[in-house]
């Protein structure tokens, strides 16, 4: 189903990086990465996971993992863990903890002070711990400045460090909009995979481009990385991955 | 103990249906052509933006149809504007066609001569079947007419919330406030104002609506009495509006917007989130309750960034605004339909176009040839202007639904708004030669979305 793009992304193994960082043009749809990725998390027997929704309801994820061939509500509460800050917006409008601030924290000191209450809570019965957030640029939306998420990717990248198999997925759209965070925020993690849309306009059999770039050592004179890029087309149960040069034009 | 369990089949809301592609719950756009092009309909809990045209003709005949067809279906609608009288709208939807009527409409549509433009097709061709670059119409939603109006009778039973802000002088003194700049505006006018929510009002004359915008004191009292003085074809409204009008005073006693300072920097952004909020919070639109009365809510808000809505914070406010907007469309069974204009806003911000359409899940341009080169020319004699896909996301789902193309073109006809495959004639004439032929190579096609002085190869 989704073992393709994440043997392509390298994510297909137990052991993840501590911090993975998916950066997402404007008009390019990368959710599919997410649930590729949490498909691939729920599977693994004893590891948890932390969704955070920000762009996206639990639902779809739900949704989008049936289609995937995983059941996350068998997961919930379990294995599975989720922050809905959408839902809870919709069930307390503008009076939200997330819109409100009512501890006087900010929005992304509220979301890491609840991370990390997650992480207390379920980090010590696990063998590996995820957390996934969808999507950064939600926080700009609700009004968190740059500096604010950047300390807020800080933070969490801090986690990362501070405990051993818990790896940090982030999750950034209009990518070429907010460049400056985007690029400081992959500088956090040594996997960085960009979701590009395809230069030369529209086709039917490919969806867009992936970029992954690992860092394989970072020396004190030199930083050796790996580039890969393929092509992925996101069917209705499936995500096929092509090389550059595999797909043409059937005439 | 038995394993047997009785299966409760859930009642599909009024005017929905499971589509057969994405196994998602649609509900008609009321355009049949535009439906084919979302993959049948939108998907309940979706929001779909309409960039809008600049003469503002196209976008909304959309949104006609989008709240004559829930006015069919008997769905709650909510009907917001600034720009707008949004009651003179619901009052001038379109004609519901009835089945003789779409059935003879298409009969005369396949009985025209396929020689109309005196073009004589190869008699190896004269066999095939004709191609018909209109979308095919599905059995999906209802047709109507855009020459007639509907009938009172049939807006009577519509169960419709508007809101148009009407205390906007409040707003721009609570501005003021905010922005701590000078006002011409007494301050006394603000401070007798009433802390209310916006008022809801069915019966809205045009004369009556453009007097209450300048009076603002009085605007709950006047909308009772102009919901009682209703007439009554618009009963079953006032009444709504009467209970609209409760709940919504009490929502301003619980939660004013003086109690919820700096979160919207511009007030009225709060006052329509309250408002739709209240109205979603509703049982009926809870999704998974087996309630019998359940129901679908069609949110429409036209002209959403219009220059009235502009102040210092326009860009945040609106991000944050449609953030929440999002949210809360998601988690209820309702569908939103906003029209916006996109081409005034990427002149404010050109960054801001971008960041709106990853807030919505369709976002769909109008490009009306109305006042460009293009009106005349004769290779879009037939099309009033080209419609252009810039998102179409998956929502529940994988995979999102693409149509068979891209190349679309859209046409006003006399009694309804059509979209089409963009088809080129065949030849153009030997008087628009060069001209033309280098306006034919600026085409949308396939590579629509490139960028313009891109010069790189082929991805694949």
């Amino acid at each position: 189903m989704a073992a393709s793009v994440l043997l392509a992304c390298g994510l297909n193994e137990q052991k993840l990086p501590g911090f993975v960082h998916i950066s997402e043009e404007s008009n390019v749809d990368g959710s599919f990465l997410i649930s590729c990725i949490l498909g691939q998390r729920l599977r693994i027997s004893n590891a948890g996971t932390l969704l955070v929704c920000l762009q996206h309801h639990y639902q779809h994820y739900f949704n989008a993992g049936m289609r995937l061939g995983y059941n996350t509500n068998i997961f919930l509460d379990k294995t599975l863990n989720v922050i809905d800050v959408l839902s809870d917006m919709a069930r307390h409008g503008l009076s939200s903890k997330w819109l409100r601030s009512p501890d006087g924290l900010t929005l992304t000191e509220q979301l890491v002070k609840d991370i990390r209450n997650q992480l207390a809570n379920n980090f010590p019965n696990r063998s590996s711990y995820t957390i996934l957030i969808d999507n950064l640029s939600i926080l700009f939306n609700l009004g968190a400045s740059k500096q604010q998420v950047q300390q807020f990717c800080l933070d969490l990248a801090d986690l990362a460090k501070e405990h051993d198999n818990l790896t940090v997925i982030t999750k950034l759209s209009n990518s070429d909009i907010h460049q400056l965070t985007d690029n400081n925020v992959a500088k956090l993690g040594h996997v960085r995979i960009q979701v590009l849309r395809l230069k030369s306009g529209v086709f039917r059999e490919v969806d867009g481009r992936l970029l992954i770039e690992r860092v394989l050592d970072e020396g004190s004179y030199a930083c050796e990385q790996s580039r890969k890029e393929v092509l992925y087309k996101v069917n209705d149960r499936n995500v096929k991955i092509f090389n550059p040069g595999e797909i043409g034009v059937k005439v | 103990m038995t394993s047997f369990r009785k299966r409760t089949v859930q009642k599909p809301i009024r005017g929905t249906r499971t589509s057969p592609h994405t196994a998602q719950v649609i509900t008609s756009s009321g355009n049949p052509s535009l439906d084919l092009i979302l993959g049948g309909g939108l998907p309940i809990g979706s929001i779909c933006l309409i960039e809008e045209d600049r003469f503002m003709t196209h976008a909304k005949v959309l949104v006609k149809y989008f709240l004559a067809e829930g006015v069919l279906s008997k769905q709650e609608i909510f009907l917001g504007s600034l720009d707008d009288l949004p009651a003179e709208m619901l009052r001038r939807l379109p004609k519901p066609l009835t089945d003789e009527e779409v059935e003879q409409e298409q009969r005369q549509e396949q009985e025209q001569p396929a020689d109309k433009n005196g073009l004589r097709i190869a008699f190896r061709y004269s066999d095939l079947p004709l191609v018909n670059s209109e979308q095919a119409t599905a059995k999906i939603g209802h047709h109507f007419n855009l020459m007639e109006h509907m009938e009172p009778m049939m807006l009577s039973y519509a169960q419709a919330t508007i809101w148009d802000d009407n205390n906007k002088a409040n707003i721009v003194v609570q501005e003021d406030d905010i922005c701590n700049s000078t006002s011409s505006l007494e301050p006394t006018a603000a401070a007798s104002g009433d802390e209310a929510a916006p008022v809801v009002q069915l019966e809205a004359q045009s004369t009556a609506s453009n007097n209450n915008n300048n009076n603002n004191n009085n605007n709950n009292d006047n909308a009772t009495t102009d919901s009682s003085t209703a007439n009554n074809a618009t009963s079953t409204a006032a009444t709504t509006a009467a209970s609209a009008n409760e709940s919504a005073s009490a929502t301003a006693t619980a939660s004013p917007p003086a109690a919820q300072p700096h979160f919207f920097y511009n007030p009225r952004y709060g006052r329509l989130l309250d408002y739709l909020q209240l109205l979603l919070n509703d049982e009926s639109f809870e999704p998974g309750t087996n309630v019998q009365q359940k129901n679908l809510c069609r949110v429409c808000l036209t002209s959403l960034g219009s220059p009235l809505w502009y102040d210092e914070h326009f860009a945040e406010d609106l991000l944050k605004f449609l953030t929440i907007l999002r949210a809360s469309v998601r988690s209820c069974t309702a569908v939103c339909f906003i029209t916006m204009p996109m081409h005034l806003i990427a002149k404010y911000e050109t960054s801001l176009v971008p960041k709106i359409r990853q807030l919505v899940d369709y976002a769909i341009e109008l490009e009306s040839f109305a006042g460009s080169e293009r009106e005349t020319h004769p290779a879009f004699k037939e099309y009033s202007g080209l419609l252009h896909l810039h998102k179409m996301s998956a929502i529940n789902t994988l995979a999102v639904h693409m149509p068979e193309t891209t190349d679309l073109a859209f046409k006003l006809r006399r009694k309804k708004f059509v979209i089409e495959k963009l088809h080129l004639p065949p030849e153009l004439q030997e008087t628009s030669d060069q001209a033309a032929a280098a306006d034919m190579m600026a085409l949308p096609n396939c590579s629509a979305n490139m960028p313009v002085n891109s010069n790189v190869s082929m991805d694949f």
